[in-house]
């Protein structure tokens, strides 16, 4: 039951979504049911075939790319629909002519669920499959799918969906979908991107610009440019990604040419004519809107996801002269359970907090609680990966212990024929050459 | 073709049988005035021409839809696109200018459109008084913008309840006048309600109501 109850989001975005694919193709009810039908349970079955064939990071990126390409392929339609040609008085072009035809309708049916599908295999990875799991969500979603066709016909008629308006619903209804499950949310990985993509972007500058990094440029104005490296360019830079294709799908609803009525030679007609055509323009803005509106959704689920952080309070512990630290195998707690287990070790007023986490591969490892690159705020567990507080990076559990990157800073340890870790000189050859990695930055 | 079809058309309030049975045939484009004592049944008659009151019973269909099965949804879009009524009191808003006011009557039609709203205005003979507040208008004037208001939808059927009701004899003229012109080029049918036995021989039939009953007809114009 409570698996079940996991799946409600992501059931009702296919509801969702099959609603406004049936307004959407009004002609093709029974070509996009079945293809919506059939794409969730292929995207179903295929992602949970593959999490049990290659366990690991693999399936949740493949399907987080499927999302990521819908959200790029999203920013092309949107694009394309502002340079639209007149909807009204031409002949209809290559491109509205496919969008209406049942083969595009199906299509874009069978995508958009099955990759809702493989969400839904994603969101019940880790839990035990049952017959009755199965049986309960594809009854779910037959029931979802009746409750759709009904409330279709009760939607009001000037209700039009347009083609690109069902695109920025579709892909906010799966970001909105994904959102759910940290390894597949799509806006912590952008927001990375946008601050990596700043930072390099002002160092090339600086270098062909040859402007050395630290000769001219007096100190407090490093400060300023510094701000360009910050978590809140990322935040902002993707923000600004994240929501410009609904944006600009109504944009493009709202500069829609309206009807030429000047060949009408009644006042009253003509009137009613630019009336009609506003009301439904009105109408068009209601997918897109609601695009929008899932797409800031998803985008809290990604600053405040559900998920609880394993996040342990860490425990004291001390060094030896030598400054080797030791911790018990089987002490206080069993570094051997697959979880993150914190300690603290304290020295000259400051301090340094480390995990010790046993990987999928029956690995231990022991790590700074921060990373090389951002401030140490920690690392909590959940759902296969640690996650780092500061730029909310997932990591996977299998790559904990490698160093770079966002990844915490592996602390060499020898393990002692009863078990127990030794950290060799940790404050020396970790902590300290960590915090001046930092500085130097 | 009928603009205006009744049969047995009856309305009650409570026990007061405000119309008796009515069979009535308007066709288009006639100027039919309506007479009768106070209570005779003219208004209620006019209110369920115009889709402002339900009838008790029988059948009323204007411009062949049956008012009585349309939803308050259908009967709202028959008045907005089928009708123009023109009242004694005017019902203008006090603080828009005429041009305004005309404009008001298209926004609740469609979209308003204020080139559109002056030339209905300079139509009735109002292009000087464009940018006038109603108080600033003598009652012709006022009146005379209600009519742009009331045309300004090219409405099938215009009503009017008492148009010239307070008007001095010379505004009454020039009132009745120009609705005869403005029935001329756009072709709309007139009902009209009146007390005055001069106002109603400007239509083409009178018809006179005594306590809610059609007790006579005469055409008043070949």
């Amino acid at each position: 039951m409570a698996a079940f109850a996991k799946l409600i989001p992501q059931l009702f975005s296919f509801g969702a979504m099959l609603l406004l694919l049936l307004r959407g193709f009004p002609g093709h009810r029974l070509p996009v049911t079945a293809a919506s039908l059939a794409g969730l349970a292929a995207g179903a079955a295929g992602t949970s075939a593959l999490l049990g064939s290659l366990p690991g990071e693999f399936s949740f990126q493949l399907i987080r790319g499927v999302v990521g390409t819908g959200f790029l392929l999203l920013w092309g339609v949107a694009v394309g629909a502002l340079y639209r040609g007149p909807a009204d008085g031409s002949p209809p072009s290559r491109w509205s002519r496919l969008v209406g035809s049942t083969s595009y309708a199906a299509l874009l049916a069978l995508a958009a669920s099955s990759t809702a599908g493989a969400i839904c295999a994603c969101r019940l990875s880790g839990t035990e499959p049952t017959a009755l799991l199965y049986l309960g969500a594809g009854a779910a979603a037959l029931l979802l799918a009746a409750a759709a066709w009904g409330a279709e016909r009760l939607l009001p008629a000037p209700l039009a969906v347009t083609p690109a308006g069902l695109w920025a619903a579709l892909v906010a209804l799966l970001l909105y979908s994904s959102s759910h499950l940290i390894r597949l949310d799509l806006f912590a990985p952008l927001t990375m991107k946008v601050m990596k993509f700043t930072h390099d972007f002002v160092h090339q500058f600086f270098e062909s610009m040859l402007i050395p990094d630290h000769l001219f440029i007096l100190p407090h104005l490093w400060g300023y440019i510094g701000l360009l490296f910050g978590k809140e360019v990322g935040f902002w830079g993707g923000l600004v990604l994240w929501f410009t294709p609904p944006l600009l799908v109504i944009l493009a609803i709202r500069f829609e040419r309206l009807p030429s009525v000047a060949h009408i030679r009644q006042g009253a007609q003509r009137r009613k004519l630019l009336a009609a055509a506003i009301k439904s323009r009105r109408f068009k803005l209601v997918a897109p809107v609601f695009a929008v509106l899932l797409s800031a959704a998803a985008l809290y689920r990604s600053q405040v996801p559900s998920v609880e952080y394993w996040d342990p309070k860490p425990l004291p512990v001390t060094a030896s002269a030598a400054g080797d630290i030791f911790i018990p195998r089987k002490g206080e707690v069993d570094i051997e359970d697959g979880k993150l287990h914190k300690f603290l070790y304290q020295r000259g007023g400051k301090e340094a907090r480390f995990f010790v986490l046993m990987t999928p591969q029956g690995e231990l490892t022991v790590d700074l609680d921060a990373c090389a690159i951002c401030k140490p705020d920690g690392y909590g567990q959940a759902e296969g990966t640690v996650i780092c507080y500061y730029c909310v990076t997932l990591i996977p559990l299998e790559t904990v212990g490698k160093p770079g990157g966002c990844n915490p800073v592996p602390v060499p340890f020898t393990e002692k024929e009863d078990g127990a870790l030794t950290l060799i000189n940790t404050w020396a050859n970790t902590v300290q050459s960590t915090a001046k990695a930092e500085e130097g930055k | 073709m009928a603009t205006i079809e009744t049969s047995s058309l009856t309305r009650s309030y409570g026990d007061i049988c405000a119309l008796k049975p009515i069979d009535l045939t308007v066709p288009q484009g006639e100027w039919l005035s309506v007479m009768g004592h106070s209570g005779s049944g003219k208004s209620t008659l006019m209110n369920l021409m115009g889709g402002l009151d339900r009838p008790s019973g029988g059948s009323l269909r204007v411009g062949g839809q049956d008012l009585s099965t349309l939803s308050e949804d259908g009967l709202a879009r028959f008045r907005r696109e089928f009708v123009g009524i023109i009242f004694q009191q005017h019902h203008l808003v006090p603080y828009l200018t005429a041009t305004e006011n005309v404009m008001l009557s298209q926004y609740f039609h469609s979209v308003p459109d204020e080139a559109e709203a002056r030339l209905a205005l300079e139509r009735v003979g109002l292009g000087h008084r464009l940018k006038n507040r109603p108080g600033e208008l003598s009652g012709g004037e006022q009146q005379r913008v209600c009519i742009a208001r009331a045309i300004i939808n090219s409405p099938k059927l215009l009503l009017g309840d008492e148009p010239t009701g307070n008007l001095d004899h010379k505004s009454t003229i020039m009132v009745m006048e120009l609705l005869r012109e403005l029935r001329a080029e756009d072709r709309f049918t007139v009902v009209m309600v009146t007390h005055n036995e001069e106002v109603a021989a400007w239509g083409d039939r009178t018809i006179y109501l005594d306590d809610g009953v059609l007790v006579r007809e005469e055409r008043t114009r070949s």
